[in-house]
């Protein structure tokens, strides 16, 4: 029987729809037919007149056709004073069909840090939050106790946009009933379990500290362009993306963007120092010791290092 | 100090847009373009150190990100008084024109062109051919442009290290540490694209597309070859003329640029329309009378929006952005504003760039027609690739022999103004950028489908397609597929929905209320 899917666009910006568009080996199209997934709707790739949508979602609510997988891409919007009326379809708001469909649905999955944690859409005016997660704190939308009709609570999906090919991974999970371990944001740690560091190019500038001050130089950029690649989780620099690169590896700072604070209010270019010490270290590190460790590393670093001979 | 806001109107899906329209005997005798979502994205620049800009406004649209980006990184120079190294301005025109052309198609291949298997058109000559190329997700024109956009987007990932959403461009270049290697692997891929482009979507060399000079030569190019019918645009060509496209989406005829693409110092690539731009920058009104782009020319208007705060127009570096959520009957419809230049409204996109740029095959085509429809403003965007691959192809190629490297070192901000234009898919994007004390006081972004699809201004005249729908057949009040089609024919970001209110006793519906 095929698996039934729908794909819901709420407040954001499309980008892991497009960001799905690239997904290879398999293909958006080649996951969907060899996982037999009957797509009821997805706003960018149906043709589905108003009238049958309509009729369809009457047909979701009443339970009439059955929703294997509810996928929901973009931040709940709330606002203005909780109506929710800022994002609306068929002129009512678009919460109350989610709430409907999310409560009918086998597995909802959270489609990139919006729809996981609020992400952008939670920072405006629009009073945006993530499904079962308003940044860090749990509840969200759903709510804390929220469970979908297999057992699970939300699957998180995080990412800005998420990488297209844990979409398609985890949609393969799901549809052949893999157990997918969730971390304490929810987030399998297939996909979120190591961070964005891991895999970078620039991993052995960072081993000895030889660091970037200014755009283009050719180094690690923790300690001053502000990345967060050693304090957040995501699979950046191991699936890389579109076949090819990642920002780190390119020299662009990681900004953290699968993080439940994302986006974060310090300045994005920048590593928040003390003393030219970055305050935020990677995760469940001592700090003495890895200050100390950074010293000696710093001291130990390789002239073809410092003098960038790999041309990395 | 006001809340100061980035606004981002009806961007992009699953009624983001509603279309409101009023029939009687059979057309549309007037158009609401009604944006339903507000997203409000002012509390996260204002108060934000500048460069925060390149990693928020890309969020902003996941289908034009690199636009984001680009004039974002354009309002930083300003701001900071720089010129980028020319291989910096190449690297920036190469990775925006990427993004251009993978719209260009995906919009023509997945979503206008499913159009053309609406049950509307079931029964007619060109049906079966027509579901064989453009079924959804099935469909050979489909499947080949999901797979040649995917593969051209390689390059932005290549150069900036992910599509979409990167933050590569910095004031005074790009943060790309890339090089010769690079730009060769970039060189193949786009090698790829043009024979995808020059093989499935023309049937023909781009060359041989230069040659058209006017629909008499248009039409026998169709005739010319086989392999002309059967391409992506001799099917267009014939599913038009079938369906009457060119008799539909007239509009007002008024188009507008801001320039895009600067000509990098020493490039072999000749600027367009007498300026220093492959994007000239001008304004066409509907009389044929062409003049100087100025950026004060802008001003947006409130008066049917459901903002509160001014009336009359007012300019992007001034306006404010106050919701009026309670209003929601009588004269206010939308949460877009409605730009204007020189306060007229005015279309966006290819068709206006490339009309700018005297593109002489497009030129003709309006002259010969009196004016823009739908068949030549989705022409522009299928042809916009070969109008731009050879400049791609030449910077690529003269990457690396400038010895001014990426990017400027020791590029200090400092407090002022910046402007950031350029030609997303859509059309004119605009960032104008306030920076107070070493942070940001004010950020206002038009983006080009808040032209296209704008509400009426505060003289009442229609937006852009408003008034290009005036005068649609509409067959049947279900299914208004000709709707459909003049509003995708100015690409509106991804679906959009439509609402036939039936006029009744030939009783115009005069009052919208959501
Ligand atoms: S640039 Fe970022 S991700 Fe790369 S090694 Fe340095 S800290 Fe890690």
């Amino acid at each position: 029987m095929a698996v039934t899917l729908y794909w819901m666009q709420a407040g954001g910006c499309s980008g892991d729809s497009m960001s799905l568009l690239n997904a290879n080996s398999p293909d958006l199209l080649e996951i969907l037919q060899e996982l037999d997934v009957d797509l009821l709707w997805h706003s960018s790739l149906s043709v589905a007149n108003r009238t049958s949508q309509r009729a369809l979602l009457e047909r979701l609510q009443s339970g009439e056709q059955r929703l294997d997988v509810l996928c929901v891409e973009g931040a709940v919007i709330r606002g203005p004073g909780g109506t929710g009326m800022y994002d609306t379809l068929h002129g009512q708001a678009k919460k109350n069909l989610i709430w409907a469909l999310a409560h009918k649905a086998k597995h909802v999955i959270a489609i990139g840090t919006c729809a996981s944690h609020g992400g952008i859409s939670a920072r405006g005016d629009v009073e945006g939050t993530g499904l079962q997660y308003h940044g860090r704190k749990r509840g969200g939308f759903l709510g804390e106790d929220f469970v979908a009709g297999c057992g699970l609570p939300v699957v998180n999906l995080p990412g800005c946009p998420v990488h297209p090919s844990v979409v398609t991974q985890a949609l393969s999970a799901v549809v052949h009933g893999a157990t997918l371990d969730l971390d304490a944001w929810q987030a399998p740690t297939a996909w979120y379990g190591t961070t964005v560091h891991q895999g970078c190019t620039r991993n052995e500038y960072h081993e000895y500290r030889v660091e970037e001050r200014e755009f283009g130089e050719k180094g690690c950029m923790f300690f001053h362009m502000g990345c967060n690649g050693p304090l957040v989780r995501g699979p950046c620099n191991k699936l890389l993306w579109n076949g090819r690169s990642s920002k780190t590896r390119v020299g662009v700072p990681c900004f953290g963007c699968t993080d439940p604070d994302f986006p974060k209010s310090f300045p994005f270019f920048q590593t928040r120092n003390i003393e030219g010490l970055p305050i935020d270290l990677p995760d469940g590190i001592n700090r003495a010791h890895y200050l100390a460790y950074k010293g000696m590393a710093a001291a130990a670093a390789p002239e073809r290092l410092k003098g960038r001979e790999s041309n990395i | 100090m006001a809340v100061q806001t980035i606004e981002v109107p009806l961007n992009r899906v699953e009624g983001d847009l509603e279309i409101r329209v009023a029939v009687e005997d059979g057309r549309v005798v007037d158009a609401w373009s009604a944006g339903t979502q507000f997203r409000g994205f002012e509390r996260m620049l204002v108060g934000r150190a500048p460069l925060d800009g390149l990693v928020i406004t890309p969020r902003i649209c996941g289908l034009c990100s690199t636009s984001h980006l680009y004039v974002a990184s354009r309002a930083l120079d300003q701001l900071a008084g720089v010129t980028p190294p020319p291989d910096a301005i190449r690297v920036r025109n190469i990775a925006l024109l990427v993004e251009n052309l993978q719209s260009d198609m995906r919009h023509a291949f997945l979503l206008f062109g499913a159009d053309f298997v609406n049950a509307a058109y079931e029964g007619q000559p060109l049906y079966e051919e027509a579901r064989r190329r453009y079924a959804p997700l099935a469909g050979s024109a489909a499947v080949a442009a999901l797979r040649a956009t995917r593969k051209i987007l390689e390059i932005v990932a290549i150069l900036g290290g992910q599509w979409p959403h990167s933050s590569f461009m910095v004031p005074g270049g790009v943060a790309s540490a890339v090089g010769p290697i690079e730009f060769l692997q970039c060189r193949h891929v786009l090698a790829r694209f043009r024979h995808y482009y020059e093989t499935d979507v023309l049937g023909c060399a781009l060359e041989r597309i230069a040659e058209l000079k006017s629909s008499a030569d248009l039409d026998a190019w169709l005739d010319e070859a086989p392999a002309h019918r059967d391409s992506e645009l001799g099917f267009y060509l014939r599913f038009a003329r079938a369906a009457g496209f060119e008799r539909m989406g007239k509009g007002h005829g008024n188009f507008v640029s801001g320039g895009s693409l600067d000509i990098p110092e020493g490039s072999a690539v000749q600027a367009q329309g007498g300026g220093r731009q492959l994007v000239p920058a001008g304004f066409l009104s509907s009389d044929g009378a062409g003049s100087v782009f100025d950026q004060r020319e802008v001003a947006e208007h409130i008066a049917h929006s459901w903002f509160t705060g001014y009336e009359g127009g007012m300019h992007p570096s001034t306006g404010v952005t106050e919701p009026y959520a309670t209003g929601a009957e009588g004269d206010r419809y939308s949460w877009a504003k409605a730009p204007r230049y020189a306060g007229q409204p005015a279309e966006v996109g290819p068709l206006a760039e490339l009309l700018l740029a005297g593109h002489p095959l497009l030129q003709a085509l309006v002259a010969e027609q009196q004016g823009p429809n739908v068949f030549v403003r989705h022409l522009a965007r299928l042809l916009r690739a070969a109008a731009m691959l050879p400049a791609m192809e030449t910077w690529l190629a003269e990457l690396g022999k400038d010895a001014g490297g990426l990017v400027l070192h020791g590029v200090k901000m400092r407090d002022g103004e910046g402007i950031g234009l350029g030609a997303a898919a859509r059309g004119m994007l605009g960032h104008w950028l306030r920076v107070e004390a070493g942070r940001i006081s004010r950020y206002q972004v038009i983006p080009p489908t808040a032209w296209n699809g704008s509400p009426r201004d505060s003289g009442n005249v229609r937006g852009p397609w408003e008034q290009a729908l005036c005068g649609t057949p509409v067959e049947d009040l279900d299914n208004p597929v000709a709707i459909g089609h003049v509003v995708r024919s100015f690409d509106p970001c991804l679906v959009c929905t439509v609402h036939a209110l039936d006029a009744g006793n030939g009783k115009p519906h005069g009052r919208i209320r959501i």
